[in-house]
């Protein structure tokens, strides 16, 4: 019994994954190939990719969704390899890592806002030097956002894969075989005086990088399509290409749909491209480096690795602190002109507005958020659980699970989502349906790596023990693994919850719109006309999902926790 | 026993009607008093009818004109997701010309006739195109400017003078992108009063002539201006409620709007500066009405109309004519009320940052409903594509 529901949750845990994907894509392409029956068109043609041709700007879109993809990719895996370097087997990596976590659960939405805030030619930092530094008694005209380039876009989208690539080099790098391992080449790189720096780029790296390509490659295709951060602080003349197919799709003219759909499917094609010019770059550097590497400079790129990460850190807790500071004090303005540092007085009337206004909004991020993630946690234990008992990959997952694992983080979610939503109307699915299963989709892959790692982790010899004893594999899982494993399962379960939380797309397309979470109000208000409640909004945004993992953190503590039950 | 399967039958049709009584309103959400309004209108539907009005806060209206226009498509014919629409103008256009409105329901309702249509013309004409009793109106509305009083001393008083404003002082006026309800109406106002536009013509359906000699002397302004235009004219706000914010960062010095109570109602919430001032153009002040519609294959017909009529009652109509509530006009015709309803809507007290009592000058009706997708249109084609 237990065997059986091991085996169909391997196949469910697969399908959940390219179903919806595959449906989705499906059904972008036929009305990309002006195959739309519902609106009269029958036969299949490109005319629509001819359309999508003769839009001016439509190169620049994609050269815009290329750019800003692959700049911020770029900044984020420098960072990181520059962090790692100089906080590897150091007591600063544990702070760097406590720094960087909450910022990983921030909404994509969330951080653009704030960027926004600060950018902003009235934001705070502008302010600090108004008037006497700059004279500036309004606003500056000149303004950092909405740039052509789209270089705020970057800014926003690095500040947010930086901590997600980091954490995943981290519990890659917390693997025990593979930090044994490392450990021992660094001290010996180190003996023969090499800088710890340098030790790290030329040992660690090149085995530490092949291992986290795909979430790289995945942090590449997200940033590319993206919505919500261009949304937010991009330009408009042309946008990236993601916008303008969200664009595409919401005009009153329903044939601008087909144009939308060919749109979706290019941006596959644009991310993809991506994905190839990361490869070769990949390669490039590899070769390069590689000569260097073998001159046997003790201190190659030493100074640079420690430059780059101090500026890193730096600047990402500059603009924490100051987004964090900002933000909360906008939300208790009252009145507050110009060039004053600090708001006329303060009330709380914004936060009693919102509040009220948000409840709804949180009601439903939750009833999303939990059933999806108490089911990718479920999935994924028995997924790993079945693993583990037919000693497939007992270490890390094969290949092909991994790669499946990343398909909803590399196809374009303005591409497969528009097409489920299309499929879920076709077949009369309702709303919450579709936003269930799209966030499920999200949602699961997150989980599933952070558990895995806790799976690796767990210590093998328990289950020995538990079946020495007698005891079905059913019960080893149940009354052994679980009990132990309660902290990392709690942890992924509030990772399910935040990255439920923070999805826009998911939400608006397949709901119909009809069903507002905080996030998706958040980017209303955020387009509104208070920069008051826009805060209110945000803040609260970032601390739903730190409220799950607070939980997380305490909840372990009262449960299955020796100490705790012998009060 | 038979009256236990009685009282089964009267609990199951209980739960089928209270299900049915949801209804999905679909309204523009970038305004906090509406969405408050809103949520009283809630509460009294539950109270009164029992009823739960659930607000669908729209970005744009066009969203949802296009998700009933999706469902007609899927072959949807009888459980939409869309029960009431807010809309006007082309939106209702768009609407009547695909058949996605209910028909023939407005004259029913027993409110309507306090809006005395005989007599107002508007609230059967909906920019030129009769309504056929397809939309109910709601509230009236007419363009107004505002102005920090801290930056400037006089404002701009005309289209004219308000190019040389901009040319002054560069950066500080931004209109929305035409596909935005404030955008269009800023062009349509401009169309309606700068010289050497021959306006009648924009009162009957657009033609390529017509076009042309409108958008003649129009885009030889828009040429001047925008250089002199918030981001120098590269982007545009893609909602209007944008400018709002701009001006309370004091980045704008001059902006505008289609609801005169929003400015006060915002400056009591501190979302604008106490230093704003309310007024509106010598030149004219475009105004229209707005209406609610019911899609055709909403599944709540009944309860959208009984919805609708309480939207019209003296009562909601009073209370969103506070302005601290919402300060939209009533539709209704006071002098058909009786005493105790017109002392409803007794007038308030003054706010420095109001319109003041007859601000408007001169109130500019909406031009035909083809001007809109073709001025539109026009602008995009002269302007590039701006997303």
């Amino acid at each position: 019994m237990f065997s059986t529901a091991l085996l169909v949750s391997r196949w469910l845990f697969i399908a959940l994954l390219i179903v919806p994907v595959g449906a989705g894509i499906v059904a972008v392409l036929l009305p990309a190939l002006s195959y739309f029956p519902a609106i009269g068109e029958h036969h299949f043609s490109l005319a629509a990719f001819s359309r999508l041709m003769q839009v001016d700007s439509i190169v620049h879109m994609a050269m815009l969704s290329l750019f800003t993809g692959l700049m911020a990719t770029f900044i984020a895996t420098v960072g990181t390899l520059s962090i790692l370097a100089i906080s590897y087997h150091t007591a600063m990596l544990g702070w760097v890592q406590r720094l960087l976590s909450p910022v990983l659960v921030i909404p994509h939405a969330a951080a653009a806002i704030a960027l926004g805030f600060i950018l902003s030619p009235a934001g705070w930092p502008a302010r600090l030097v108004s008037p006497e530094l700059s004279g500036w008694i309004a606003p500056p005209v000149v303004s950092l956002l909405h740039d052509e380039l789209g270089l705020s876009v970057t800014i926003a989208l690095a500040i947010k894969a930086l901590p997600f690539m980091l954490l995943m080099a981290l519990s890659v790098l917390a693997q025990p075989h593979l930090a044994d391992r490392l450990q021992k080449q660094v001290c010996v790189a180190r003996t023969m005086g090499y800088t710890p720096a340098t030790a790290f780029l030329s040992v660690v790296w090149p085995v530490l990088y092949p291992l986290i390509r795909l979430p790289v490659l995945a942090v590449l295709a997200f940033a590319t399509a993206n919505v919500e951060i261009p949304l937010i602080l991009g330009p408009g003349s042309p946008p990236t290409l993601a916008v303008a197919v969200l664009q595409w799709f919401n005009n009153v003219d329903i044939f601008m749909r087909l144009q939308a759909s060919a749109a979706a499917c290019l941006h596959i094609g644009v991310t993809g491209l991506a994905i190839i010019i990361w490869l070769l770059i990949e390669k490039g550097a590899a070769a390069l480096f590689h000569r260097r590497r073998c001159t046997g400079a003790r201190n190659f790129a030493s100074w640079w690795l420690s430059v780059i990460a101090y500026f890193t850190l730096g600047t990402l807790i500059l603009l924490m602190l100051c987004m964090l500071i900002s933000l909360v004090t906008w939300s208790f303005a009252t009145y507050w002109p110009f060039p004053d540092t600090f708001p006329l007085g303060i009330t709380l009337i914004h936060w009693q507005t919102s509040l009220t206004a948000l409840s709804q909004p949180a009601l439903n991020a939750l009833l999303i958020a939990l059933p999806v993630s108490v089911i990718a946690v479920g999935l994924s234990l028995l997924v790993l659980e079945q693993e583990q008992i037919s000693h497939r990959a007992t270490v890390s997952p094969g290949l092909k699970k991994e790669a499946v694992l990343f398909l909803p983080l590399l196809v374009p979610g303005v591409a497969f989502l528009f097409g489920l939503t299309w499929f879920s109307q076709f077949i009369g699915a309702g709303v919450w349906l579709p936003v269930l299963v799209s966030h499920f989709v999200y949602v699961l892959p997150y989980v599933f790596l952070s558990l895995a790692v806790a799976y690796r982790r767990f210590d093998i010899r328990y289950t020995y023990v538990g079946y020495g004893l007698g005891a079905s594999p059913y019960d080893v899982f149940w009354k052994v693994k679980l009990p132990q494993l309660f902290a990392p399962i709690m942890v992924a379960l509030a990772l399910g919850i935040a990255i439920s939380f923070s999805q826009y797309l998911p939400t608006l397309l397949p709901g119909a719109g009809t069903i507002a979470t905080v996030t998706t109000e958040s980017v209303a208000v955020s387009a509104g006309g208070s920069r008051r409640l826009s805060a209110v909004y945000t803040l609260v945004q970032m601390i739903m999902p730190l409220i799950g993992f607070a939980l997380a953190w305490w909840l372990p503590l009262r449960f299955f926790n020796p100490a705790a039950w012998s009060d | 026993m038979i009256k236990r399967i009685n009282t089964l039958i009267l609990l199951i049709s209980w739960a089928v009607t209270a299900h049915a009584q949801t209804i999905n309103f679909h309204a523009w959400g970038g305004s906090p008093q509406v969405n408050r309004y809103l949520q009283w209108v809630n509460t009294q539907t539950e109270a009164e009818f029992g009823i739960t009005v659930n607000h669908v806060k729209l970005a744009d209206t066009s969203d949802a004109v296009s998700r009933v226009l999706a469902e007609k498509a899927a072959g949807n014919h009888d459980r939409g997701s869309v029960d009431l629409i807010w809309i006007n103008g082309e939106n209702f256009a768009a609407m009547k010309r695909h058949g996605l409105l209910h028909q023939n329901w407005v004259s029913s309702l027993t409110n309507f006739a306090l809006t005395n249509p005989d007599k107002n013309r508007n609230m059967t004409m909906d920019f030129g195109i009769p309504t056929d009793g397809q939309e109910a109106p709601w509230g009236k509305a007419a363009m107004v400017f505002y102005y920090n009083a801290r930056y400037l001393d006089v404002p701009p008083k005309n289209a004219a003078e308000l190019l040389s404003f901009s040319q002054q002082h560069p950066g500080r006026f931004a209109y929305p992108l035409p596909t935005d309800y404030l955008g269009i109406s800023f062009l349509k106002y401009l169309a309606l009063t700068l010289p050497d536009i021959p306006h009648e013509r924009l009162y009957a359906p657009v033609d390529a002539h017509s076009l042309r000699r409108v958008t003649m002397p129009l885009f030889e302004y828009l040429d001047a201006l925008h250089p002199t235009l918030w981001h120098e004219g590269k982007f545009f706000a893609r909602q209007a409620s944008r400018l709002q914010r701009l001006f309370d960062d004091n980045a704008l010095f001059v902006s505008f709007s289609f609801t005169a109570a929003e400015i006060p109602a915002a400056v009591s919430r501190f979302d604008l500066p106490t230093s704003t001032r309310t007024y509106a153009m010598a030149d004219g002040s475009l105004s229209n009405v707005h209406f609610i519609g019911i899609p055709y294959n909403s599944g709540h017909k009944d309860a959208a109309r009984k919805v609708v009529n309480f939207l019209l009652s003296p009562r909601a109509q009073a209370r969103k004519k506070q302005r601290q509530v919402w300060g939209d006009d009533t539709v209704l015709d006071v002098s058909l009320l009786s005493d105790a309803q017109s002392r409803l809507f007794a007038g308030e007290q003054a706010h420095p940052a109001a319109l003041p009592v007859n601000g408007h000058n001169q109130l500019l009706a909406e031009p035909h409903a083809s001007w809109t997708d073709a001025l539109r249109e026009a602008w995009f084609t002269r302007y590039g594509d701006h997303l």
